[in-house]
């Protein structure tokens, strides 16, 4: 009997996580065949990182094409890219290797491209440089704002990398820029990212593409693949497998 | 779509570094104790690099502690998967899916795996599963017992203790005597209709009131009540009206509802209201789908002596994990039905590999359509159209299995390897017109005499044997019977003779459903359901080439229409015809662990004898169900004011207009319990008009978390506890092909007021309610000796704990035992729950010997069988295993109540009609659109608006339109229409005391629907639930818009011009009208 993709992909992660990190290349798949609109990566991903109101790390757009009766409906959920050559970073006036956001290459999140809120001095340069507006502010809000009560939920921590971040009042990541981080926080734990152990459509992949055993490698050889905004030439670590030229729906 | 903003705010810059001290000295506290034992290699890779300088916070992931986790089921629909909820001192802060649970993992963790390697699992849910804990924060909480302190709806309330209110309540009087207009409205208690309590006395009125039911003439039933007013003379006080004693007691005259109620909450109220003695304890189903749980009743019901009963309410679904093709008929599997997390992943795979092909018949190009190979977009209402279409051409092309069809019993298809047979061979008689009626018995033409048998409880009963063709003669056969198999002939028409030698034609029911199919060519069949004609025949070609492995899967899309029963039945056929019922990719039938005891000798607790032995119920229901009209005192004629269901019960859209029109009688008390019908039910408006008759409603009182859509019209709401704060043992699907029982317990505490109830302090919660009734009313079966002698139920936990003992010990073997360390992780992980939710101690007096067992079970949120348990060789597992009507004698033998012609035995295409049987064609006049309605994944009817995730990431809904019919309009998408129908023209709610909201929303332009239907999803456009401004004790609470944003469109579905306070409805299998009603938009 088969076993569940999401656990073949824990035990790759496993394994990836016991080589040295410049061995190891993190990166994500999403088989848009399977994928069926549900945002529950979207959704996931908020609660496992606590974001604010009107913020999402991982949107899912809808496409239509065609017309009736000979249509087709296209999901595209849309994280950060993790570009190996991210643009975002190169806006940031917070530079060096204390800078506010990096291209991570050590550690468990080398291939991510991590911000330190910390150092983030938000003032937003980074939110317009993403061709794929991955980033967005963190302008304070709550979700229980303009109820009668602030719940505590909202204010308990999250795991963000690495980090015990309180959000209340104006604590951190208040203020700050945030974009998806591959939940590099379950990953150091060996856990797949929220958005990959959500998917009911098991449309998610993830691991080390290095490895020639993972599921990920072993997908990504067997079907075409697409990354969305080549031209950009940001050079993407979310790679796609659609029916669909996607170039066409999201250039 | 999430809009991103950018702001140039700076940030908090002071101090944010955590230094690498801090993270040591955070990570003594909360480190490495995190990690579970498989990550030990993986934790040393950590030191070393920890100590290479490589600093890592990984171990500070709280949220990977098996003591911080608790699995449980969630309820945000009704598919019930199973989560894991991840706790933060005391606080819910994360949910995701329970790896055990075979709804979340595909195939999931075995029950053996260690609770240690589950934590490090999360299984998939949908994203209301994620947002779940968003409603149990809800700030609109109900706290404290309200009591209504201005008009019914008018939002103004007190805070009221608990005490009081079920005082109140229990002993009636001048309760609103505060409230202008009521100041000398006096009302009955519950202690003044809880009168008949002698069960003797029930059992012999109940005799001869069946009796008298039964009697034909009017002279005979006017004798027969004047008999009973004599023989009863000193009871009759404690009658409705003596001159109807088919009303029943008193007792009946309290009626309790219900929306999404599983089991343990249906257990606890069926206790007490068998046990108050009323009939009138009323589920939701026919808002959902009833037509497809009574059509399979009726489709199940069994042969027992000479009548057909014991029919299940209950429904089968596709095998999706091995079956080649399905075609899926108003079923959107992605968004809903039973449901997403657990469906979707069976299939997504096995679709991209092409090992399983589907179909999708929809007016909507849904989710599920967009990943088929051909999409369906049927006119709707027509599917038993398409159906009959396909019907004829297998038929006539012969592409059934007549093989299995031609088994007439258990013994013949037990020698094919079949587990289901049905009549398709049997002979029925045909009337002067030669339409069939009932099915030929064999003593009839003399073949076999009838026979005296007695059943297990050594009752005698009639036998009589039915009869098939064999090589031209008439066969008598038992359909049980298991030794001697009877094949007959499938195509029958004859003529035999009875004992006198009078003629007495026949045909078999295939014959009958072939010339039913035959009443009209696929091409008409394809003109009134929208589709080609070559399509019928492709997708009939299509599924008669799989063999067994190809279904026909169907929800609420063919049964929420008025002709709901016949498409869901003619549906049927088709897996009638290929025979796939219990094959491996098959149609399968649902499989839980028992809760009641009444399973095995090793249970330790039998309901059944820990149950009070008060008399059973009886008398007519306010809703008429079970009953036919005929056989009742208050039979005029044709057609009745209200219908009469003797094949359909939980009939939602009739309870509360019932209670306003007093059909059959008058009520004194209702209490609803977790449903919305004023939001839910098509013309839900009809129901607020009647729950504002204090005349015909003189109490009302709920059980609710919020402020709800309906519970706001109530003379009391007692707060209620959240889903992830109590217990239920949610059950299965027929989607589900492995035996489970999951299992909802609290997993954090519940802001709810603590109250005391037969001396057990609780929070107030729904069991808290009936407990308290209980106490006041002294009903038996409650309190400290509830369970026999010094064996309590005063506290939900008393009853729950017990079915747990139940399930840990069904089946053959009971589940091992849970260690020493699983039970320390046991209480660990519930250290933050109050002793007034969870007491070991406690749980463990009760449970006995039992009690690891209990503790192994709750570790694991439920009882779940592996899935290789699933299948055996060619077969689920799990079988339904009897017999299927194809002809439906019982069926036939009932009366529609307004015209008083048969129901058909046999199933087909009939048009959208309201009661009289009129087609609606006033009512389109003027009127252009067909509304129909659909789910989105993210919103489920009344609940999930509270869930700032899901309305952030879905802040209203839209009024989905073809291109064609918005160009025609002149609309684009963004323009805001009103929605307006025949039954309400001006397009909006009255929500009384001045109260109205339009329906109007959003215009969403699109190809992806049949021109001519617009659809919106069900969830938003609330006016209350925390959408309003409420005033409690003086202070007003302002509402969140975000809840009212969008509309329900539900108003404007057509109120049947009979009935005039209700919905158009299936007469027959009780759905109600939801794709039917004609609309017109209007731009606003």
């Amino acid at each position: 009997m088969q076993k569940d993709i999401l656990l073949t992909m824990q035990e790759d992660l496993e394994r990836a996580l016991l080589k040295p990190a410049e061995k190891r290349r993190w990166a994500m798949l999403i088989d848009l065949r399977k994928c069926v609109g549900c945002h529950a990566c979207t959704i996931g991903c908020v609660s496992e990182n606590k974001l604010p109101p009107k913020m999402a790390y991982r949107p899912v757009y809808e496409y239509e094409q065609g017309a009736y009766p000979k249509i087709s409906r296209t999901f595209l959920p849309r994280p950060c890219m993790q570009c190996d050559n991210p643009p975002c970073v190169k806006a940031c006036p917070v530079k060096g290797p204390q800078g506010a956001t990096w291209k991570e290459t050590m550690g468990d999140a080398a291939g991510v491209v991590r911000i330190n809120y910390a150092k983030c001095i938000g003032c937003g340069q980074c939110v317009p440089a993403c061709p794929y507006q991955a980033r967005a502010l963190d302008e304070g809000h709550f979700h229980t704002e303009g109820t009668p009560e602030l719940m505590k939920y909202e204010s308990m921590p999250s795991f963000e990398y690495f980090q015990k971040n309180q959000r209340i009042g104006k604590n951190q990541p208040v203020g700050n820029a945030r974009k998806c981080h591959f939940c590099v926080h379950r990953l150091a734990v060996g856990q797949l990212p929220m958005c990959i152990t959500t998917c009911i459509g098991r449309a998610g992949y993830f691991g080390d593409e290095n490895d020639q055993e993972s599921l990920i490698a072993q997908v990504k050889k067997g079907a075409k693949i697409q990354i969305l905004k080549k031209g950009a030439g940001t050079k993407p670590r979310v790679y796609y497998i659609a029916n669909e030229k996607l170039e066409v729906l999201y250039g | 779509m999430v809009k991103k903003s950018v702001s140039t705010l700076p940030g908090d810059l002071i101090n944010k570094e955590v230094s690498r001290r801090d993270f040591l000295k955070t990570s003594a506290l909360i480190g490495c104790g995190a990690l579970v034992a498989s990550q030990l290699d993986f934790a040393r890779g950590l030191i070393a690099r920890v100590e290479a300088g490589e600093l890592t916070h990984a171990e500070a992931y709280e949220l990977l502690k098996a003591e911080n986790t608790l699995y449980t089921v969630c309820l945000n629909c009704n598919t019930g998967c199973g989560i894991k909820v991840k706790i933060l001192d005391g606080v819910a802060v994360k949910i995701d899916g329970n790896p055990y649970n075979p709804w979340t993992l595909n195939p999931h963790l075995p029950m053996s795996e260690e609770l240690t390697k589950a934590v490090k699992v999360d299984g998939a849910i949908c994203p209301k599963g994620q947002a779940g804990h968003q409603e149990a924060y809800d700030p609109y909480r109900v706290r404290k017992v309200l009591k209504r302190a201005g008009k019914r709806g008018e939002g103004k309330w007190v805070s009221v203790p608990f005490t009081q209110a079920i005082s109140e309540i229990v002993g009636g009087g001048l309760l609103f005597k505060d409230v202008p207009g009521e100041e000398t409205r006096q009302v009955t208690g519950l202690k003044e209709i809880y009168v008949l309590k002698d069960a003797k006395v029930y059992e012999d009125m109940a005799k001869d009131v069946a009796a008298l039911r039964k009697l034909k003439k009017p002279e005979e039933k006017t004798k027969a009540v004047a008999d009973f007013k004599t023989k009863y003379a000193a009871d009759l006080d404690k009658l409705i009206d003596p001159e109807h004693p088919d009303f029943g007691p008193k007792n009946n005259q309290f009626v309790y509802m219900w929306g999404r109620k599983k089991g343990g909450r249906s257990d606890f109220s069926k206790r007490f209201y068998e046990t108050f003695g009323t009939v009138n304890g009323h589920g939701h189903t026919t808002v959902c789908q009833g037509s497809l749980y009574f059509a399979s009743k009726a489709l199940s019901e069994q042969y027992v002596g000479n009548t057909f009963k014991d029919g299940q309410k209950f429904y089968w679904q596709a095998d999706q994990e091995n079956a080649e093709y399905i075609l899926f008929v108003g079923a959107n599997l992605f968004d809903a039905n039973y449901g997403p997390s657990n469906r979707t992943p069976r299939i997504t795979q096995r679709l991209v590999d092409g090992t399983l092909k589907i179909d999708v018949v929809d007016p909507r190009f849904s989710k599920l359509a967009s990943k088929a190979n051909r999409w369906l977009p049927v006119k709707p209402g027509a599917d038993a159209a398409l159906a009959m279409g396909m019907v004829r051409w297998i038929m006539e092309n012969k592409r059934f299995d007549a093989k299995y069809l031609s088994n007439a019993n258990k013994a013949a298809a037990t020698a094919d390897k079949e587990t289901t047979w049905c009549n398709a061979s049997w002979l029925v008689k045909l009337d002067k017109d030669g339409k069939p009626g009932a099915l030929l018995r064999a003593h009839e033409i003399g073949l076999k005499d009838k026979e005296t048998r007695k059943d297990k409880d050594g009752k005698e009963f009639e036998f009589e044997y039915l009869v098939a063709m064999k090589d031209g003669q008439p066969v008598a056969f038992e359909p049980d019977d298991e030794k001697e198999a009877v094949k007959g002939e499938l195509f029958v028409t004859a003529e035999l003779k009875d004992k006198e030698g009078k003629p007495i034609p026949v045909k078999s029911s295939l014959q009958l459903l072939l010339e039913t199919s035959q009443e009209k060519t696929i091409a008409q069949y394809a003109e009134i359901c929208g589709l080609e004609e070559q399509v019928i025949t492709d997708v009939a070609k299509e599924f008669t080439s799989h063999g067994k492995k190809a279904c026909v899967d169907m929800h609420r899309g063919p049964a929420q229409h008025t002709n709901g029963f016949y498409n869901i039945t003619s549906l049927m056929y088709l897996n009638l015809l290929v025979g796939n019922f219990d094959w491996k990719g098959g149609m399968m039938a649902f499989s839980a662990y028992n809760t009641d005891g009444t399973k095995t000798d090793k249970q330790p607790f039998n309901m059944k004898k820990l149950s009070p032995k008060a008399g059973k119920p009886f008398g007519l229901s306010i809703i008429r169900h079970d009953a036919k009209y005929e056989e009742s005192t208050i039979f005029a004629d044709y057609p009745a004011k209200r219908n009469w269901w003797p094949l359909s019960s939980d009939v939602y859209e009739e309870i509360i207009p019932s209670c306003a029109d007093a059909y059959p009688y008058s009520i004194k008390a209702l209490f609803s319990y977790m449903g919305a019908p004023t939001y839910a039910l098509p013309a839900g408006q009809t129901n607020i008009e009647a729950l504002a008759n204090l005349e015909r409603i003189p109490l009302y009182f709920t059980s609710d978390i919020v402020i709800g859509s309906t519970s706001m019209y109530a003379d009391y709401i007692f707060p209620d506890l959240h889903y992830l704060e109590r217990w239920e043992f949610h059950g299965s699907h027929p989607n589900m092909p492995i035996k489970v029982q999951p299992i909802r317990q609290p997993v954090i505490a519940a802001p709810v007021q603590l109250v005391k109830v037969f001396g057990e302090e609780q929070p107030i919660s729904y069991e808290t309610v009936w407990l308290a009734l209980a106490e006041q009313l002294g009903l038996p079966g409650f309190g400290p000796n509830g369970f026999g002698e010094g064996q309590p139920l005063g506290r939900p936990d008393d009853l729950y704990i017990r079915m747990v003992a139940n399930i840990a010990t069904d089946g053959k073997e009971p589940v091992p035992d849970a260690s020493q360390a699983e039970i320390d992780l046991f209480m660990k992980s519930r250290q933050h729950l109050p002793k007034s939710v969870f007491d070991a101690e406690r749980w463990q007096k009760i449970a006995g010997a039992v009690w690891p067992k209990v503790v192994y079970v709750l570790n694991r949120g439920g009882r779940f069988d592996t899935q290789e348990q699933g299948w055996k060789d060619d077969h689920v597992a799990n079988k339904y295993g009897k017999y299927i009507n194809l002809y439906e004698e019982k069926t036939y033998k009932c009366k529609d109540a307004f015209t008083g012609k048969h129901f058909h035995g046999i199933a087909r295409y009939v048009p959208i009609c309201n009661t009289l049987g009129e087609e609606p064609k006033a009512f389109s006049n003027g009127y252009d659109l067909q509304m129909i309605t659909q789910r989105d994944v993210r919103m489920t009817k009344s609940r999930t608006i509270a869930s700032q995730y899901l309305t952030d990431s879905m802040p209203e809904n839209s009024v989905i339109i073809h291109t064609s019919d918005a160009g025609r309009l002149g609309l684009k998408t963004g323009d805001q229409v009103r929605i307006s129908s025949a039954t309400n023209p001006k397009g909006e709610w009255n929500l009384l005391n001045g109260n109205k909201k339009a329906m109007a929303g959003k215009v969403q332009v699109t190809e992806t629907i049949r021109p001519g239907i617009i659809t919106f999803t069900i969830g938003h456009g609330h006016w209350a639930t925390g959408a309003n401004d409420v005033t409690i004790d003086g202070k007003v609470i302002k509402g969140d818009p975000r809840r009212a944003a969008g509309f329900n469109a539900n108003a404007a579905m057509w109120i049947d011009p009979h009935l005039k306070n209700t919905c158009m409805i299936d007469k027959v299998g009780g759905s109600v009208s939801f794709y039917d009603t004609k609309v017109k938009l209007e731009r606003v």
